[in-house]
């Protein structure tokens, strides 16, 4: 069966067992767990009388902030899997999504193979990819030899079949169709050392990487993750924290340039991503497809992201726009190729295009107490326009 | 970061150059640790103010160079050419783009027109 065909299941590529795996895996949207107690008589009562006796579960995680990456660090394993779990916070750091890179080098040692994570998985589909791209080459020259001595011999050249990726089958009878890892599988280390004495004890060096607007989300609005500071591994203030994730953008951070400054980077990427997080959709980074973020309905998991989106900063008051210190992207016009490329882009792997417009308020309207705290971003205001390619010829509905 | 057993290899470079430090700790671990590419080798470029990285992909011959940059840079195609030169003119090189959530797309930049393969 090829990866790289069409799939034989009619509704998505996953079977039934799978998808009620994932759904009992990724049930939770959020971190935080609203837990019922088990059904008391005081807890009907008060259900009667309009309460809830649900009690809410706060995960209480780590992280360390690491400014020459920008991001915040997740390095516990428990933090790091049930952040991604419930919510899809985060990226391993050394993986495409799920940290996963444990579970590979156990793979590799094993050389089994028996579970493969969806990074050995892309290898066998990339394989395959190159592969079909061989056989169609060498049927393509073959097609155009025949062709050329048909005509010298002034005779009708055989039909040519160029296989495409829906007919092409892999020519080797090696199954590549082997079953997803069951998600128990990602704490395995100490099992692998037991079973490998002679090689050394593999120790997991990957970390769950939050970007400093997912942190910043966790931390104020949630209250479920804690900031650690890097050289003294105190946890940091909530202003501290507001501070830092603006003053990694300016460098030096006490020059007068960057003082009250409503631009920042990161609270322009802070106002989109909390717009769509709010509304419930799971953001990621988009660099794979030109954008800024992708949405998810539910997560990566379940089905491919349906929207792309690319944040463009507007400035209420140009003035501003001249006196920034900041380089923004997308915040002059924007030129009508850019915007067919990444139209065009997007439109080969089905996703729509959304451009996201974040008003920033002008300086004029706000003060310097304003912005030593959160409330400044009520000022903001998020538009969104979906962009779709329209042929006349051809969209007659 | 300092905690992290890669950080011995890079502690001479990081703060030589510290705008490009993120990048450069990120790309090199993903080469090392998560593509197993062999023999790498860290290369000074004051031209470029960054270290660009040498090494081999697991199973091949060639020695590629790779170039780390941060999503929030703006690079010009003058910079491309003072990189290949700095790299002694390698025939091909890959710009290592990468992002805050620690995605890293790379580029394979050619010096001219080339054919692609299939």
């Amino acid at each position: 069966m090829s990866l790289i065909g069409p799939s034989r299941h009619q509704n998505g590529q996953k079977s039934g067992a799978r998808r009620a795996e994932n759904n009992r895996i990724y049930a939770h949207p959020l971190p935080l767990v609203f837990s019922t107690p088990c059904s008391s008589f005081a807890a009907s009562l008060l259900s009667l009388l309009g309460f809830s006796a649900a009690r809410l579960e706060n995960p209480h995680c780590e992280g360390i902030y690491d400014p020459a990456t920008r991001s915040v660090w997740v390095t516990n394993e428990k933090d790091s899997t049930l952040l991604w779990r419930r919510g899809f916070f985060g990226k391993g750091d050394l993986s495409r999504s799920e940290p996963s890179w444990l579970a590979r080098q156990v793979n590799a040692r094993k050389a089994a193979g028996k579970y493969m994570t969806s990074e050995e998985m892309r290898e066998n589909r990339r394989a395959e990819r190159k592969q079909f791209k061989l056989d169609r080459a060498a049927a393509i020259a073959r097609a155009a030899a025949e062709a050329e001595a048909a005509f010298a011999e002034g005779r009708e050249a055989a039909p040519a079949v160029i296989p495409s990726g829906a007919t092409w089958k892999p020519s080797s009878s090696e199954a590549s169709t082997l079953p997803a890892p069951p998600e128990e599988e990602d704490d395995e280390g100490p099992d692998a050392d037991d079973a490998e004495p002679e090689e050394e004890p593999l120790e997991n060096i990957e970390h769950l990487q939050l970007t400093l607007q997912e942190a910043w989300f966790l931390v104020w609005n949630l209250d479920c993750l804690t900031v650690l500071d890097p050289h003294t591994n105190e946890p940091l203030t909530l202003q501290q924290i507001w501070r830092a994730f603006q003053d990694v953008h300016c460098v030096p951070p006490s020059l007068s340039i960057y003082a009250n400054r409503i631009d920042n980077p990161f609270l322009v990427n802070y106002a989109a991503y909390h717009y769509y997080r709010a509304l419930g959709w799971v953001v990621k980074g988009g660099i794979k497809f030109c954008v800024d973020y992708l949405l998810y309905k539910r997560g990566p998991v379940f089905h491919h992201a349906e929207f792309a989106i690319v944040v463009i900063p507007v400035y209420e008051d140009p003035a501003d726009q001249e006196s920034s210190p900041f380089s923004l992207p997308n915040v002059n016009t924007f030129s009508w190729t850019w915007l067919s490329t990444v139209n065009r882009v997007n439109s080969q792997v089905q996703k729509t295009l959304i451009l996201t417009y974040v008003t920033i308020p002008a300086r004029s309207r706000i003060s310097p107490e304003l912005l030593s705290s959160p409330a400044c971003l009520t000022h903001y205001s998020v538009r969104d326009v979906v962009l779709r390619r329209f042929v006349p010829a051809r969209m007659r509905d | 970061m300092e905690k992290h057993p890669s950080f011995e290899v890079l502690a001479p470079y990081l703060p030589k150059y510290p705008k490009a430090a993120g990048a450069l700790f990120q790309t090199y671990n993903d080469l090392k640790l998560a593509q197993q590419w062999t023999d790498i080798e860290i290369i000074d470029l004051p031209e470029c103010s960054r270290c660009g990285l040498r090494g081999r992909r697991p199973n091949t011959d060639d020695v590629l160079s790779v170039v780390p940059c941060v999503i929030s840079e703006s690079l010009s195609t003058d910079w491309i050419r003072t990189t290949f030169q700095e790299l002694g003119s390698p025939p091909h090189l890959y710009l290592a783009i990468n992002t805050e959530d620690s995605s890293i797309v790379y580029y394979k930049i050619s010096p001219g027109i080339v054919k692609p393969p299939l």
